[in-house]
């Protein structure tokens, strides 16, 4: 016992923290046995479907159900007047705002829910819809959330206009909703005064979509009987969509049951609650038949959870060298019509203030000024943590920005401004607490990986060469990302914190049950999570089940998004482990007859040290736990569950570098390169997490190359469906290089941060900064996204270098 | 989605007989590709019907009609023209100005000025083709009303030579009231791309 072959034998045995085990989880899914809501069928359940305002804004003067009603198969007609008895035609939103359920009066955005129709089966419901008779008197929209507040603008919400203030400070016009600012703008303001240089751009995060291939949908079903409401729904966040339920319905939160099953993809479009939700629940309460709700795909696209819409203005001082002095970063910020962004409460723009990056930016000041327009509420942190993307996306194109005014390399500009290894754990001037980086060595190692400098050379030979039919653009990111939200001092969603959970029961004979307060939709948590326990109890991934999403049966916790599986429930599972291993280790003492200080620990059981003959495995303390031979005054069994408050945020972070030719004739682009290299600290399964790196590497593709929501000036949706929305296939996406180093997280019980949404908020600003990289010598300074070939095009076509005027003949 | 049209169309016939047509409701909405009048509420509303195919919806609107003017000093009609199709998934309004302008003792000019306003689903879908698609049907509308005013004419000059008796056969029928066909509105739709897309002027 003990000799090396043996340690690794028992070691890979565990398939612990550090193995990429292949997904626990991918077995049913690739048989095509998942569980997705809409396989979900119950006896008697009735299909609702939703009509929808062909306006961005009208009055509805009347409603006539009666051909509806007549039609076959048609049971019933909600409206808001049909909610208004039990006062749940309006909700209260997170964002401190209400929102209507069912239009009341008036519709404020385009494909606005304004009744619901049940029928026997979603033919008939459709069917249904497309015959009641909405009588509505056209408003003027306001689509440019720029002419939110003129002064003669349109009220949107009459239902408020006379509130002074919607959760966050006092309003300086109807159409206003809120003001946030952050740290010194006294400072900031003379750190530009005395500046040499200073440079200002106006940046434009388009209003984009995360558009899961699932589409959100529930099936609710109240037992008039028990009293019970059963909501199978798709969701991230289980248990605080039990609460606000029973907040809602009046039915004891003990009798309400939420179930997450199988979610086929969610990156924020399944974090809020959205009107169907609410509609389907009223209607079984009232019928007492399960009621289901599925969206389609332009219902997703058009009306639950868009993303950005941030128009931002960056400007940055600096000395002659590119040491930057200050920063002073707005944004105005499109919230639709009403307040639903999901944020935690505290922090109406989220965390915005992330915006100083990973650079030592001594006066930094920033504000949001968020606006009602007539488009569609909830917006949703897409694959990153709340207003992420957009602020890194700020300071990472800023960046790039002052380096062409001085003329210094992009790469070099960072250089000078990183927070140096030593600074660590550095405050930044908007307050927050950088715990952990590497910043130099992560930029060093991948400029070295591309060969950077030969690539510098390779394009400044294109640039002089009249014939050469591309531009080549070289991209580069070195983002900080603040992810795992969180401590509950700074962030709590309607007053409950932001602290997640871990049960663990150990069996008799060593198979494990976790059960946690998150809820995978795809992130591969019934592997990271059991491959944890592996590590830290000595007992076999193989035989840990992960169950999440069953309010029933899981601990409270805040669900997942926004990178905080692991940064939260990850330290809360391990530390609910180590209070087992803890008890295990008073059992091994006790069958050892010896005192816990002379056990130590190896792999899968606990030793006396000096005697490793003398020891007890995991597995037979497992079974003794189970009998009358234990300390006494111990209770019997192995279960321990964590409630975990994380003292910080974790700041994962990246050096990202993009290299691409853009044809000067098509627009077209063709990315040759991607080098990611990424640092979440400890890495518990490098598979799962490359995976999670390819996927946000093309979701970042996809905001910077394609996608984006427009709308006519009425406030029409003008690429609400996947003719026009775009999903990048493997036929676009470029090849990923993928890298790492590995920084711990100092606070959290492993050295793990987040992960999954670092290549989303990295990737975005890489890809941009490549492609105005490529028009950087023609004093080009930004360009918006999405960089599609036309839009591209057109700025080839308005610096003439589509001009064949160059070449001879 | 907005789109404003502005139309000459030659007539072979007076000014007078062009002008009576226009003020005949009932027979421009005859002359209007897939579009019907089910109602008539008063001299100056109307209830309507008009069926188009806008890229891949189908849309069927049932609508009101205002006479909003009617000048014959000007030989001049302002209309507006408001509906929602049967899924209530769209919405469309017109604000149309016709006018009759003679040009000789023969001939006309019939010009129609409108701005055509479009939401939901006919905005979302088919805001990319409504320009060309309005082009054909105000195209075919033009078509229909000069083969219709030809038609008063010879029926005028008939009865004026006294040559036939059966001179109270009244207006000719409209043409039927149908929808606009797909495949020939989708050729004519190409065609007037295809023109564009080389410079070459309308024939």
């Amino acid at each position: 016992m003990g000799d090396l072959s043996d340690l690794k034998e028992r070691e890979d045995k565990l398939q612990g923290m550090g193995t990429s085990l292949l997904r626990k989880e991918d077995a049913k899914f690739i048989r095509g046995q998942g569980t997705y809501i809409d396989d979900i069928k119950l006896p008697g359940m009735l299909f609702g479907a939703i009509v929808r305002s062909p306006y961005a804004h009208a009055r509805i003067k009347g409603i006539d159900k009666s051909k509806a009603l007549a039609s076959p198969g048609v049971v019933a007609v909600l409206t808001a007047d049909d909610l208004k008895p039990v006062n749940l035609h309006w909700m209260p939103t997170v964002g401190a705002d209400v929102q209507a359920v069912l239009a009341d009066k008036k519709v404020h955005f385009q494909l606005q829910e304004v009744a619901m129709v049940l029928a026997t089966d979603r033919y008939a419901a459709y069917d249904g819809a497309a015959l009641v008779e909405v009588d509505y008197e056209e408003l003027p929209a306001i689509v440019d959330p720029k002419k939110s507040m003129d002064k003669d603008a349109v009220i949107i919400r009459e239902d408020i206009a006379d509130k002074k203030e919607v959760g966050h400070g006092p309003r300086t016009h109807p159409n206003h909703i809120f003001t946030w600012e952050a740290g010194n703008k006294d400072a900031a303001d003379a750190a530009f005064k005395s500046a040499e240089v200073t440079v200002r751009e106006e940046i434009l995060n388009p209003r984009v979509h995360p558009c899961p291939l699932e589409t959100c949908g529930c099936v609710a079903s109240f037992n008039k009987a028990t009293g019970y409401l059963t909501l199978h729904v798709t969701t991230q966040i289980p248990h605080l969509l039990r609460t606000v339920l029973a907040m809602l319905s009046g039915v004891a939160e003990s009798k309400i049951r939420v179930i997450g099953g199988d979610i086929g993809g969610g990156f924020g479009n399944k974090v809020p609650i959205y009107p169907g939700y609410v509609v389907a629940t009223v209607a079984s309460i009232v019928t007492g038949v399960p009621i289901k709700w599925i969206e389609s795909r332009i219902d997703n696209i058009s009306t639950t959870g868009f993303a950005r819409d941030y128009h931002c203005t960056g400007e940055l001082a600096a000395d002659k060298n590119g040491r930057i002095k200050g920063l002073r970063f707005t944004a105005l910020a499109d919230h639709g019509a009403f307040n639903s962004h999901v944020s935690a409460s505290k922090l109406p723009a989220g965390l915005f203030s992330i915006c100083t990056g990973s650079y030592a930016i001594p006066n930094a000041y920033a504000r949001v000024d968020a606006v009602y327009t007539n488009k569609a509420p909830g917006g949703v942190a897409y694959r990153c943590s709340l207003r992420v993307t957009e602020a890194i996306y700020l300071i990472e194109r800023m960046m790039d920005v002052l380096a062409q005014k001085i003329g210094v390399d992009k790469a070099e500009v960072r250089r000078r401004n990183f927070v140096q290894a030593e600074q660590f754990p550095y405050t930044t001037s908007l307050g927050w607490t950088l715990d952990s980086g590497a910043y130099h060595t992560a930029l060093d190692k991948v400029l070295k990986a591309v060969d950077y400098e030969g690539l510098r050379r390779e394009q400044a030979a294109k640039r002089a060469d009249p014939n050469s039919p591309t531009l080549m653009g070289i991209g580069i990111s070195t983002f900080t990302e603040i992810v795992g939200a969180g401590p509950t001092k700074v962030c709590d969603i309607l007053g409950i914190g932001l602290f997640d959970s871990c049960e663990i029961r150990v069996h008799p004979t060593g198979g494990v049950i976790a059960r946690l307060g998150t809820m995978t939709q795809g992130q591969g948590h019934a592997t990271t999570y059991a491959q944890i326990i592996a590590t830290e109890l000595g007992l076999p991934a193989s035989d840990i089940v992960v169950e999440e999403g069953d309010t029933d049966k899981a601990p409270y916790g805040a669900g997942t998004w926004g990178s905080r599986s692991t940064p939260v429930s990850g330290a809360a599972t391990a530390v609910a482990a180590r209070k087992i291993k803890d008890k295990a280790k008073k059992i091994a003492a006790h069958l050892l007859e010896v005192g816990e200080g002379d056990l130590e620990w190896e792999i899968d059981r606990f030793k006396v040290k000096g005697n490793p003959s003398q020891a007890k495995t995991m597995k037979e303390i497992c079974m003794v736990s189970h009998t009358g031979n234990i300390p006494a005054g111990m209770e019997q069994g192995l279960n321990a569950v964590a409630y975990y408050d994380p003292p910080n945020l974790t700041f994962p972070f990246g050096a990202y570098l993009c290299v691409l030719d853009v044809d000067k004739f098509t627009g077209g682009i063709s990315v040759r390169r991607f080098y990611a290299l990424d640092d979440c600290g400890t890495r518990i399964n490098p598979m799962v997490i490359e995976g999670q790196i390819h996927g946000g590497l093309t979701e970042a593709f996809a905001v910077a190359m394609g996608q984006q929501i427009p709308f006519d000036d009425n406030g029409n949706h003008l690429g609400n469906s996947l003719v026009d929305y775009f999903l990048p296939t493997a036929m676009e996406t470029p090849t990923w290089e993928t890298d790492h180093t590995v920084t711990p997280c100092p606070h959290h019980p492993l050295g793990a941060k987040g992960v999954a949404e670092s290549p989303h908020v990295g990737g975005i600003p890489c890809f941009s900064n490549a492609v105005i990289d490529a028009f950087a010598h023609l004093g080009v300074t930004h360009m918006d996204m999405p960089h599609n070939a036309f839009r591209v095009w057109q700025k080839l076509n308005e610096l003439g270098v589509n001009k064949r005027s160059a070449r001879r003949g | 989605m907005k789109v404003q049209l502005e139309k000459t169309y030659a007539m072979p016939a007076p000014a007078q007989l062009a002008w009576a047509l226009l003020q005949d409701i009932e027979g421009v909405a005859g002359c209007m590709p897939g579009a019907k009048i089910t109602e008539r509420v008063d001299d100056t509303h109307y209830k309507g019907t008009v069926a188009v195919k806008l890229g891949p919806a189908n849309l069927s609107f049932r609508g009101e009609i205002e006479v909003r003017a009617l000048d014959a000093g000007t030989h001049s009609l302002r209309l507006f023209a408001k509906g929602t199709d049967s899924t209530g998934g769209s919405a469309a309004s017109m604000d149309l100005t016709a006018r009759v302008e003679p040009v000789d003792a023969a001939s006309c000019n019939l010009t129609g000025t409108s701005e055509v306003s479009m939401s939901g689903k006919a905005a979302t879908f088919g805001g990319r083709v409504m320009g060309p698609v309005a082009d054909q049907i105000l195209n075919q509308f033009a078509a229909n009303f000069s083969a219709r005013v030809q038609a008063m004419q010879a029926q005028s000059a008939a009865a004026a030579s006294g040559a036939s008796a059966s001179a109270a056969q009244g207006l000719p029928a409209a043409p039927e009231a149908k929808p606009l066909n797909g495949l020939a509105l989708m050729w004519a739709v190409i065609k007037g791309w295809l023109r564009s897309l080389f410079g070459i002027k309308g024939a």
